[in-house]
């Protein structure tokens, strides 16, 4: 499933194959960590490896708050 | 480089109402525009506040987002105008309330701390250390392709046609190159998985 998961990040996916990616991501925390972790060392490999510091979180909260 | 938006697909569930296809998004990025903003503005607070803005911003936005640009230059374009007027705001505060305020406003300027607190910047360095470690143990053939999208912003066409292979062979290549770092990294970003998304 992680294939797909790379996928998704890198916008290779059919409509149906997103909304697929996303119901795993969802609901199998390793796929979740999959999305952060393959997404940092994209951002690592061009120079930014901050680490996310629940800042992810964070943001989803202000915008359930203010959104 | 890419001439299609990889995000559309995400941008069209989220404009939907999909707050999972958001979240994804937010995921994405919120690490690029920590650092564009954060060359505007000088503390990890005002810095995480811009980008809270940012992302409030455009999920407020995302209904009047037509996809003239791609979806990443929109956001870094939202990102630098809330960036300016974070820089705005707070140079009027300074002004207001410091006798030294010219003093203090020279001195203010844009990209001189990239916001991070130290403890932050050690743990970005172990990743960024790991990271390039593990990519000098690949295959170089997937060290390649992963570099070509990451780094060179090739889509995985253009990678099939420059490396000579299928493209089901490059989402492949760069699915396993990822794979490979992420054991790595394992280790490093265990301490801070509870924080994670």
């Amino acid at each position: 499933m992680s294939l797909k998961v790379s996928r998704l990040l890198d916008g290779d996916l059919t409509s149906h194959e997103t909304l697929d990616a996303l119901n795993s991501v969802t609901s199998d925390a390793n796929e979740r960590d999959r999305v952060t972790v393959y997404t940092l060392i994209g951002d690592a490999l061009r120079g930014n490896s901050t680490p996310d510091d629940g800042y992810t979180k964070r943001i989803m909260e202000r915008i359930k708050r203010e959104g | 480089m890419q001439n299609h938006d990889p995000d559309a697909e995400l941008v069209r569930l989220a404009q939907a109402g999909d707050s999972r296809a958001f979240e994804a998004l937010v995921v994405k990025y919120q690490r690029r525009i920590a650092r564009h903003v954060a060359r505007y503005l000088r503390s990890a607070a005002d810095v995480e506040d811009a980008v809270q803005e940012v992302f409030l911003r455009v999920y407020r936005g995302l209904g009047g987002f037509r996809g003239e640009s791609i979806f990443y230059t929109w956001l870094y374009r939202i990102a630098t105008n809330v960036a300016l007027r974070h820089v705005a705001r707070l140079s009027a505060d300074v002004s207001l309330t410091d006798e030294n305020s010219e003093e203090r406003e020279l001195a203010f300027e844009p990209g001189v701390t990239d916001g991070a607190l130290p403890e932050r910047t050690v743990m970005a360095e172990q990743i960024g250390a790991t990271v390039q470690k593990a990519l000098s143990k690949l295959r170089p053939q997937l060290a390649q392709a992963l570099m070509l999208y990451e780094t060179e912003n090739k889509s995985y066409a253009e990678i099939a046609e420059m490396l000579e292979i299928p493209v089901g062979t490059v989402r492949t290549w760069i699915f396993r190159a990822r794979e490979s770092i992420a054991k790595r990294l394992e280790p490093v970003l265990r301490a801070q998985r509870s924080e994670r998304w």
